[in-house]
């Protein structure tokens, strides 16, 4: 740690303690938020930006890779029609039939969010920038607490400069039928940092669909922060997903902080094909026997787009089974990153645990690289890992072609089939569509901008 | 009709063709015989233009079209449809999606329309029927856990599909039962055609009492050394290669 403080701060991080002053009074929350906000620049202070020489951040070196520390974006709110949602999100995912909650360049945007009237009275929903000015007891109890990570240099920033986000609450035994979507747009023509945080409490035996869309209208050099945490009581059962369409030049730090209790049920998906840096920390906790994970996830890359996703899945508590299975598809100069850490602790016997991720490289430029650890403490246990990285298969693309299929086609065909492997783990049936049908356009050539 | 004339082809840099002339009229099977590493699936693979299969000198005409001008898919379209040996397996890829992308990438080059869904579903459904495939076998990602005979039935269903008007057979009797054998050979036998050129490659005259072929031709070192009727199988088969290719014949 002393090695670390000693190490002349950057002018991005003296830009980030500089904002933090010079913000801090506009920023919403009362005193114990303001405390808050105090511990975690604080924290951030001694921990500074990541760097490759620390672990968990070996291949994605944000001391390199952030040049300057963006302005914070302000409170006031830019206007987006309906129309806009619709163009930035396509109309597939725009016609979900879900709930909308629309963050416009990381603020509440209350003219487009609706909860749609058949379930008003099963999802409670208030901004945070609301809820930090007269912040609940319970939510004071609870509010960046859930799988706590202190020594995150991104969760602390995003701490320290939150500026508005969703605190959700479906409740006990709620079934919701409609998607909870969560929209986050960047509309401004100018790059602006954005600090998004998202409470999410799922209480006994409801059972929710939860999607988080990062999408863009403009596409500058924008650096969005978002950190969502979610609770799951006992008996839940969550489909938590993410689809990530930043603008071609954004940098997106988001982290999935995430507390699975007793009979849960815990369905992670993510959908990367934007940003030109993305790093997607996905944090899980069994807190409850008997409870499951599975989470999976898609990458599509290309230029020179740099997309890491790192997994720490704790199982703390008997009897707990997660699943992990990542496709990635790379071509140009783009690189992606998995690094896979399980952790079993000495109680949790019983634990079944297993964990793939898949590259496939469509050029000789193309980088995967995948870091599984698996730090197992119990004895009666299953935990597996696997990761593969490779090119199209020669032999199949030959036997397809010589079924009369052009080059375009067999290819098309052959990482559909890869990546459906994941998509298939999708249960929202409107939602894995959506995204195929994204990945066949992705194929195409017709997005990534 | 298929024209062979004087094919050279090399492998890694090594002449495995050394001058392969053939001619089959439409309406004809021609057997391949000939012991391993002779060039049958080298000749197969050059005919259908793998990648690493490099034609040094001659041409091959497929009904007046020189296939060796041809990209891969381009020669499928043009009618050359090579049922393999060792059919691979597509997971992630059901096969129907296969078959109908197959079947309307040739029917898009040979300038006809695509099939529509119902259309589509009733041609390959009445072939599978005729050949034994199972509807559910449809559904499943192609190749994927099937069965050797399986696998070979599904090659001969793609043939009848996509209406070839050359069809190669490597080696389509290896790995099957008798069983399989008579329904595979049924398939082919109802393919026959006048206007289709057949050619059986296969080591053994097992398959050739089924496949009943115009013309036998015997290859060995990259050459045909010796050709005759349907009774020439026979007569290799129990006297074996080496009287018909010489030891001296390179």
């Amino acid at each position: 740690m002393t090695a670390v403080t000693n190490i002349q701060k950057t002018d991005v991080e003296l830009g980030l303690a500089q904002q933090f002053d010079d913000t801090r009074a506009n920023l919403p929350g009362n005193d114990w938020v303001d405390t808050l906000r105090e511990n975690a620049i604080r924290s951030f202070a001694k921990l500074g930006l990541p760097h490759r020489r620390v672990e968990a951040w070996k291949y994605t070196d944000l001391r390199s890779m952030l040049k300057e520390a963006k302005t914070p974006a302000d409170s006031d709110l830019n206007s987006v029609s309906d129309a806009d949602l619709y163009q930035a999100l396509g109309a597939d995912l725009h016609g979900l039939g879900a709930h909308h909650i629309v963050f416009v360049d990381g603020i509440y945007d209350e003219e487009n969010s609706f909860i749609i009237g058949d379930e008003a009275g099963l999802v409670h929903m208030t901004s945070l920038a609301e809820t930090l000015d007269n912040p609940p007891e319970w939510f004071m109890q609870n509010f960046n607490k859930v799988n706590p990570r202190e020594d995150d240099h991104v969760v602390a920033l995003n701490t320290a400069f939150m500026r508005d986000g969703a605190v959700i609450e479906i409740v006990k035994n709620a079934k919701l039928k409609r998607p909870v979507h969560l929209i986050s747009v960047s509309s401004s023509a100018s790059g602006q940092a954005i600090t998004e945080r998202h409470f999410i409490h799922v209480e006994e035996g409801a059972t929710a669909t939860i999607l988080e869309s990062y999408v863009h209208l403009c596409a500058p050099d924008t650096q969005r922060n978002s950190v969502t945490e979610l609770s799951l009581e006992k008996s839940a059962r969550v489909n938590h997903v993410k689809f990530q369409l930043e603008g071609v030049k954004a940098a997106h730090l988001s982290n999935w902080m995430v507390s699975i209790r007793e009979s849960a049920n815990y369905r992670g998906f993510q959908f990367t094909i934007g940003a030109k840096v993305s790093r997607n920390t996905i944090n899980v906790n069994f807190d409850g026997s008997h409870s499951e994970a599975d989470i999976s996830g898609v990458a599509l890359l290309r230029d020179e787009q740099h997309a890491d996703t790192t997994m720490d899945i704790v199982h703390g508590v008997p009897h707990t089974l997660s699943r992990e299975l990542f496709k990635t598809v790379v071509d140009d100069r783009g690189r992606a990153i998995f690094q896979g850490k399980l952790t079993v602790k000495p109680d949790a016997q019983k634990t079944d645990a297993n964990q793939m991720a898949h590259g496939m490289l469509l050029s000789d430029t193309a980088e995967f690289d995948a870091k599984p650890e698996l730090e197992i403490h119990a004895d009666d246990v299953v935990c597996g890992h696997g990761a593969t990285s490779g090119e199209l298969d020669e032999d199949m693309m030959f036997y397809m072609r010589q079924r009369g299929m052009s080059m375009d086609t067999v290819q098309t065909l052959l990482i559909l089939a890869f990546v459906g492997e994941s998509f298939d783990l999708i249960e929202d049936k409107e939602i894995r569509a959506a995204f195929i049908a994204m990945a066949q356009a992705w194929l195409g050539g017709k997005t990534g901008e | 009709m298929l024209k062979i004339e004087n094919l050279h082809a090399t492998v890694g840099g090594s002449e495995i063709l050394r001058g392969i002339s053939l001619e089959i009229p439409n309406g004809e099977v021609h057997a391949i015989m000939g012991p391993n590493g002779s060039g049958k699936s080298t000749l197969s693979y050059v005919l259908s233009g793998r990648d690493g299969y490099e034609v040094t000198q001659g041409t091959a005409m497929l009904n007046g079209t020189n296939l060796l001008d041809l990209e891969v898919d381009e020669r499928a379209a043009a009618g050359v449809f090579l049922a393999f040996q060792y059919p691979h397996e597509i997971p992630g890829v059901a096969t129907f999606i296969f078959l109908r992308h197959a079947l309307n990438s040739v029917r898009e080059a040979r300038g006809q329309e695509e099939l529509t869904t119902p259309d589509f579903m009733r041609l390959v459904k009445g072939k599978a029927a005729e050949l034994g495939v199972k509807d559910e076998m449809l559904k499943r990602p192609l190749n994927v856990g099937f069965s050797g005979g399986e696998k070979k039935r599904m090659e001969i269903l793609q043939m009848a599909i996509m209406e070839p008007s050359l069809c190669i057979l490597d080696e389509t009797d290896s790995g099957l039962d008798i069983d399989a054998l008579k329904t595979v050979s049924e398939g082919v036998n109802a393919l026959r055609s006048p206007d289709r050129s057949m050619l059986v490659i296969t080591h053994y005259q097992r398959l050739l009492d089924y496949i009943v072929p115009d013309k036998v031709h015997v290859l060995s070192r990259g050459q045909i050394r010796h050709s005759g009727g349907k009774e020439l199988a026979l007569e290799l088969e129990k006297s074996g290669y080496a009287e018909f290719v010489g030891e001296d014949a390179a």
